[in-house]
C-alpha cells in the first residue's frame, strides 16, 4: 500500500492562474482528469475548458490548481530541489551580461 | 519543418530522416527517431529572460518565476525523455542561457542519449559560453533575430539587441558550433527577410528558419499585425525564390519553413509551376512522409514548470505535469478525448479543411490558431492562404507506397 505522503506542490501556473479540468464522456463514466488550463477567473477556465472538451463531455469540472493538493508516492515523483538563484541569474548578472555589439 | 532547399534544391541535411524518413539517401550523419515517431521535446527550462519580445509565446519576464524544474529534475525529466525514445530536447525559454547549468544539462541530455540544441536570442552567448556550449556537446544552436537592426531592436524590446545576436552567432561560429537564425515573419518584418539572410550569410550563418506567427502567450496580441494571408503567400514565395537563387549562385544554404502547412500544399503548387510536374510530385511524396501539422503527436513542449503542452506555442493547455507522472504515460494517455481528436483530426475538421486535397499533406495546419481566432479547435486555419481552386478536387497524386517521382528536379 502507497502511503502517498509526498505532496507536489510546485506551482503549475505559466501565465496566469491554472485550473485542473476534469470531464465525465458519458453519465455512467468515472470523472477523468484531462489536464489543465491557463485563465485569470473560474468563468475564463470554463469557456477555455467547454472550447477544447465540450464536443464530448457531458460533465466538467474546473479546479483552481493552486486548491489542489497532489499527494503520491516518493517513487512517482521527479528529482527534488529548486532552480532558484544557485542556476538562474540575476535581472542585475543578466543585464550585465547581455551582449549588445560592443566589441563587433 | 519543412525544408525548402531539400524539397526545391535536394540540399542534404541531418534533419530529412525524421522529417522525410530520408535518410538512406542523404549522405549526412542522420538524426534518427527509430523507435518509433517520438515527438521532438521542447523544454523552456525559465521563464527569464533579458529580452522582451512582443511575440514572445512563453510571455517571458525579466524576473524569475516560481517553480522552475531544478537541476535535479531537469536530470530526471532527461532521463524520462531517454527512456522514452524522444530523439531531440531543443533547450528554449525564456532564454535559457540565464540559468548557469544549461552546460551540465547539455551534457547530461548527450549522456543520455538525447540529442541537445538550442533556441536562443543569442545576446547571453560570449565567447565563453559559446565554447562551453560547443564543449558540452550543444549540437545547434538557432539564434532569434526578426528584421534588421531598428525592426529587429523594436521588436524585442532591447537598443543593440540585433548586434548582440550576431556578435553570439559569430562567438558560435567560432566555438565550431552549429549555428542558424530563427526568423518570425510578421507584417512588421517581412520587407526585413531576405537582407536579414544576405546579412547573416556574410557573417557564416548557412541555415535560416522561417516561423509563422502562432497565436500564443503575447503572440495572441499581435494577431492583427500578421501577415494577410496574400502577403504571407508573397513571403513564402520569396523563401523559395531566395533559396533558388543562392542554390543557383552555389550557395547551398538550408531554409526551412515553420508552423503552416498550407506551406505543404504551396510548395507542391510552386514545384508544378517554376520547377515540373516531376518535381511537384517528388516534393508531395516527401511531404506525404513527413505527414503535416506535427501538433500532439511530433512535437511537444514542457515548460518551466513541467506542464506538457501540444506544442510550445500552446501554452493555456496543460495535458499534466512531470512533476506528477512521466512524460510518456502523459504523451502516451489518449484516456484524453483532445488528445485522440487531435491525433484523428482528418476525422473533425470543417470547412474546406474537411476535404481539401492537400489534407494528407497539411492536416488543418495550426488548431490553435483556429481556437484563437474562431473559438472551434477544427476550423479552417485563419492564415490558410492557398487558392480556392488549389483547395478542391482529388488529391494531387497517386499516393501509392511505390509512387515516388523519378529523378527528374529542378528547370
Amino acid at each position: 500500500m502507497e502511503e502517498f505522503d509526498h505532496e507536489v506542490d510546485a506551482p503549475r501556473g505559466a501565465t496566469s492562474r491554472e485550473w485542473e479540468v476534469f470531464v465525465r464522456e458519458d453519465t455512467a463514466d468515472p470523472l477523468t482528469h484531462v489536464g489543465s488550463v491557463s485563465a485569470p477567473s473560474a468563468d475564463i477556465a470554463r469557456e477555455q475548458a467547454a472550447a477544447l472538451f465540450a464536443r464530448t463531455a457531458v460533465t466538467m469540472w474546473v479546479c483552481p490548481a493552486d486548491e489542489t493538493h497532489r499527494y503520491q508516492s516518493d517513487a512517482a515523483t521527479l528529482g527534488s530541489g529548486k532552480a532558484g538563484d544557485d542556476a538562474t541569474m540575476s535581472v542585475d548578472e543578466m543585464e550585465s551580461e547581455t551582449l549588445r555589439g560592443e566589441n563587433r | 519543418m519543412i525544408s525548402v532547399s531539400k524539397l526545391l534544391c535536394d540540399l542534404d541535411a541531418e534533419g530529412d530522416g525524421l522529417r522525410y524518413d530520408a535518410a538512406n539517401e542523404s549522405t549526412k550523419r542522420q538524426i534518427r527517431d527509430e523507435k518509433q515517431r517520438r515527438p521532438v521535446v521542447v523544454w523552456n527550462v525559465t521563464k527569464q529572460c533579458n529580452l522582451y519580445c512582443d511575440h514572445c509565446y512563453a510571455a517571458a519576464d525579466t524576473e524569475i518565476a516560481d517553480g522552475e524544474l531544478s537541476t535535479a529534475e531537469g536530470k530526471s525529466l532527461l532521463d524520462d525523455l531517454a527512456d522514452y525514445g524522444a530523439p531531440v530536447v531543443l533547450f528554449s525559454g525564456g532564454e535559457p542561457l540565464v540559468r548557469q547549468d544549461l552546460e551540465e544539462l547539455v551534457t547530461y541530455a548527450n549522456e543520455v542519449g538525447v540529442r541537445p540544441v538550442l533556441s536562443t536570442n543569442g545576446t547571453l552567448i560570449t565567447e565563453e559560453r559559446a565554447q562551453s556550449l560547443k564543449d558540452a556537446g550543444l549540437k545547434y544552436a538557432g539564434v532569434s533575430v526578426d528584421g534588421l537592426p531598428e525592426r529587429n531592436d523594436d521588436f524585442r524590446g532591447v537598443d543593440g539587441a540585433f548586434e548582440g545576436a550576431v556578435q553570439g552567432i559569430e562567438n558560435c561560429l567560432d566555438a565550431g558550433l552549429k549555428t542558424g537564425l530563427r526568423y518570425t515573419i510578421t507584417e512588421r518584418n517581412a520587407a526585413d527577410l531576405e537582407g536579414v539572410v544576405d546579412l547573416l550569410t556574410d557573417v557564416g550563418v548557412d541555415r535560416f528558419c522561417f516561423y509563422h506567427l502562432d497565436y500564443g502567450g503575447r503572440g495572441t496580441e499581435i494577431v492583427d499585425a500578421d501577415l494577410t494571408p496574400e502577403d504571407r503567400r508573397q513571403a513564402v514565395k520569396r523563401v523559395c525564390d531566395m533559396t533558388r537563387e543562392y542554390h543557383d549562385r552555389g550557395e547551398e544554404i538550408e531554409t526551412l519553413l515553420v508552423g503552416n502547412y498550407a506551406d505543404a500544399a504551396y510548395l507542391v503548387e510552386y514545384a508544378r509551376e517554376h520547377m515540373s510536374d516531376a518535381q511537384a510530385q517528388r516534393v508531395y511524396e516527401y511531404l506525404r512522409v513527413n505527414g503535416g501539422d506535427p501538433t500532439g503527436e511530433r512535437v511537444a513542449d514542457v515548460d518551466y514548470q513541467g506542464n506538457v503542452h501540444l506544442t510550445q506555442f500552446w501554452q493555456g493547455y496543460s495535458l499534466g505535469n512531470v512533476r506528477d507522472r512521466s512524460f510518456g504515460d502523459i504523451w502516451e494517455d489518449e484516456s484524453n478525448p483532445l488528445l485522440t481528436a487531435l491525433r484523428n483530426r482528418e476525422e473533425h475538421l470543417t470547412g474546406k479543411c474537411a476535404d481539401c486535397r492537400y489534407a494528407e499533406v497539411c492536416r488543418g495546419a495550426s488548431r490553435l490558431r483556429a481556437l484563437t481566432v474562431e473559438d472551434d479547435l477544427f476550423a479552417p486555419d485563419p492564415q490558410c492562404y492557398l487558392e480556392e481552386e488549389e483547395v478542391h478536387g482529388p488529391p494531387p497524386f497517386d499516393t501509392g507506397e511505390n509512387s515516388m517521382a523519378g529523378e527528374s528536379s529542378a528547370d
